[in-house]
């Protein structure tokens, strides 16, 4: 279990550094008062709760949901490339984030987290039904394109529904990049339920997804069913990237950086890649929204602004290293 | 108001008076203007105060005929300015055949500002002010002279600031006092600055903002973004929440909001959609509505007694 050590251990710290790192100085004995006997007037004691506490369990289970989400991505589409972004997911919320915004005219935290699990959910039935899955098989490529061809068609309708209004964009502006700043306001624990129902089924379905890769001859007569084992790892990827976008927005790169970092960790299995993806993805969200505190205190950075730094440079070293054919 | 016809003026005066620097040079006009086209996001807001019609107007937000607000609906009479959204089309913009193109607060870029320069003269922010801040006189006093209507202007900059001048008095107590106005928007809360309207309104009524809003802030800067942990540079004796909509669950769910004496102590005021709108144009015409629209919660949130009910927090769900 060697491997695992650095991995549990980046995350003990980076959930350290979540609750005690930040614009309000905090002592780890405020933190146990704050937990132990809580004072509501006090101003340190209502950032732990209030504040640092949810945003920190918002990083978790987004963080860990958009990294599992993202190795899932990448072994169903054999695309080293691929991200919720490729299959439509974050399109689909950002329509049903922008649609509903206009429809109703408002535009609190809790309203977008609603729209945006059911608009990511929408989408990746429809790239899997795109894609051909309704015959019973889908090819990764036919679902890559589905996927490509969705996001564009959701983008230029959100796009023509800011024209039509120009306070949606407002909206949108702050949504689309994506930030835990609002973690308190946010359905926690439904989607932290829904991600990890998505991630249980996900972790069961593994081996079945992996056998895929072999070709569709050679699973089926392993005894699979591509079409439904492909079906049932979407209803996962939705679930998982649904949950994410409800509780932080899109945030950008995460569920592409991570599952190759996790992938050199602990080696091509998809079940421990799974596990590793979520340690790592949880991780890197919560430092990189810790970061964003600190940097230019007191404006904070929105977390999704901070992954995106990230994540464009690994992005490129990924791309470079690429060998095609090559599962990942 | 006397009406005014602005068929007379010395010739040497006129040509004194028709000469504007700017941002971006010097623009003269050959007489007073008639067409105008109002580019500014808030420019038509004192040109219909001065009886000038625009032939089109630019649309910033909210969804009223013609992008004209209700505080300046009256002026426009029967007229039907054309409306531009977005970009600047100057293919548009030269249809209304206009002779003189009102760029102040439009955010021309220098190329913009040269093609439309072809089409007529076109005014934009003085060297003074940044792109978005000129103040709500100076621009009433500009677009006076530059429709010869000058005379007019001054009347309405007088009678407005009259209008804060008695607000001032009827609230002695408002003298010193300080007061914020802050926004809370997706995720993000913060203060206006000197720079910005909502901030200028309440100085008009004689209060000033926190020493640290002051400190976090420079003189052009239209905000200052707090951390979501200390909100204590909101602490005045007014805190006045500007919001686009009516309701605000995210700004009434805001944990540090409980912590300051201003909240504890019934000192917040909600200003939402229309009345925010108001603040935001920060015109000649909006401001005397937001006035009247705020004055009444100002006071009873200002009255030193933490039990008067402030009508538009309790309607927004922020009272303690």
């Amino acid at each position: 279990m060697k491997r695992w050590a650095p991995l549990v251990g980046l995350l003990i710290l980076a959930v350290l550094a979540s609750l005690l790192l930040g614009y309000r100085p905090i002592t780890p004995v405020d933190l146990w008062q704050a937990l132990t006997a809580p004072d509501p007037t006090d101003a340190a004691h209502v950032t732990i709760r209030s504040i640092r506490f949810p945003r920190t369990v918002a990083g978790l289970a987004c963080g860990g949901a958009l990294g599992a989400a993202g190795l899932a991505i990448q072994a169903l589409t054999r695309n080293p490339l691929a991200d919720p972004g490729v299959l439509g997911i974050n399109a689909g919320a950002a329509f049903a984030v922008v649609l509903g915004s206009l429809v109703l005219g408002q535009a609190d935290a809790g309203l977008l987290a609603v729209l945006a699990f059911p608009g990511a959910a929408l989408a990746a039935a429809a790239v899997f039904a795109l894609g051909g899955g309704l015959r019973g098989n889908v090819s990764p490529v036919r679902l890559t394109l589905a996927g490509a061809a969705l996001n564009a068609l959701l983008l230029s309708l959100v796009t023509a529904a800011v024209l039509m209004r120009g306070e949606t964009l407002d909206v949108v502006r702050f949504w689309i990049v994506g930030s835990l700043a609002e973690a308190r306001a946010r359905p926690l624990t439904e989607m932290a339920l829904a991600a990890g129902a998505g991630a249980l089924l996900i972790l069961a379905l593994a081996p079945k997804l992996e056998a895929l890769s072999l070709g569709d001859a050679l699973s089926r007569g392993l005894g699979t069913r591509p079409g439904r084992v492909q079906a049932g790892a979407l209803v996962c990827i939705s679930l998982l990237t649904g949950a994410a976008v409800a509780i932080a927005g899109p945030i950008a790169f995460l569920g592409l950086m991570v599952p190759p970092i996790a992938r050199r960790l602990v080696g091509a299995p998809l079940r421990p890649g799974l596990i590793a993806a979520a340690l790592l993805g949880a991780s890197i969200l919560l430092l990189a929204d810790t970061a964003g505190r600190l940097l230019f205190a007191p404006a904070e950075i929105r977390a999704g602004v901070m992954t995106a730094l990230l994540g464009g440079p690994i992005f490129v070293l990924i791309a470079r290293r690429i060998r095609p054919g090559a599962v990942g | 108001m006397a009406a005014a016809t602005a068929s007379f003026q010395a010739p040497a005066a006129a040509a004194d008076d028709l000469t504007f620097k700017h941002a971006f040079g010097t623009t003269a006009l050959p007489r007073p203007a008639r067409r105008v086209v109002s580019l500014g996001y808030t420019t038509q807001d004192p040109l219909l105060a001065l009886g000038v019609r625009p032939v089109a107007v630019r649309h910033w937000f909210g969804a009223f005929p013609h992008s004209i607000w209700p505080w300046a609906r009256p002026y426009l009479g029967d007229a039907a300015p054309d409306v531009l959204i977005g970009e600047v089309s100057m293919e548009r913009v030269a249809a209304t055949d206009p002779d003189l193109i009102v760029a102040i607060g439009a955010g021309l870029s220098q190329a913009e500002y040269t093609v439309l320069s072809r089409i007529a003269p076109v005014l934009v922010h003085d060297p003074a002010d940044s792109a978005y801040g000129t103040p709500w006189d100076r621009m009433t006093l500009i677009l006076g002279r530059a429709t010869g209507r000058l005379a007019e202007a001054r009347e309405l900059v007088a009678s407005v600031r009259a209008g804060f001048a008695a607000a001032r008095r009827r609230h002695p107590g408002w003298a010193g006092r300080t007061g914020v106005a802050a926004y809370h928007w997706s995720g993000e809360t913060g203060a206006f600055a000197g720079a910005d309207t909502r901030a200028r309104f309440l100085i008009e009524l004689g209060f000033q903002p926190t020493d640290a809003v002051a400190a976090l802030s420079g003189a052009d800067d239209f905000y200052a973004r707090l951390s979501p942990e200390d909100l204590s540079p909101l602490d005045a004796d007014i805190l006045l929440w500007v919001s686009s909509f009516d309701t605000s669950p995210d700004l009434a769910a805001l944990p540090m909001r409980r912590t300051l004496t201003a909240h504890a102590e019934g000192r917040e005021v909600f200003a939402g959609g229309l009345v925010s709108a108001a603040l935001s144009f920060g015109s000649v015409l909006s401001l005397p509505f937001a006035l009247e629209a705020l004055e009444a919660d100002i006071a009873a949130a200002c009255d030193g007694d933490p039990a008067t009910p402030v009508a538009s927090a309790v309607k927004a769900g922020l009272a303690p």
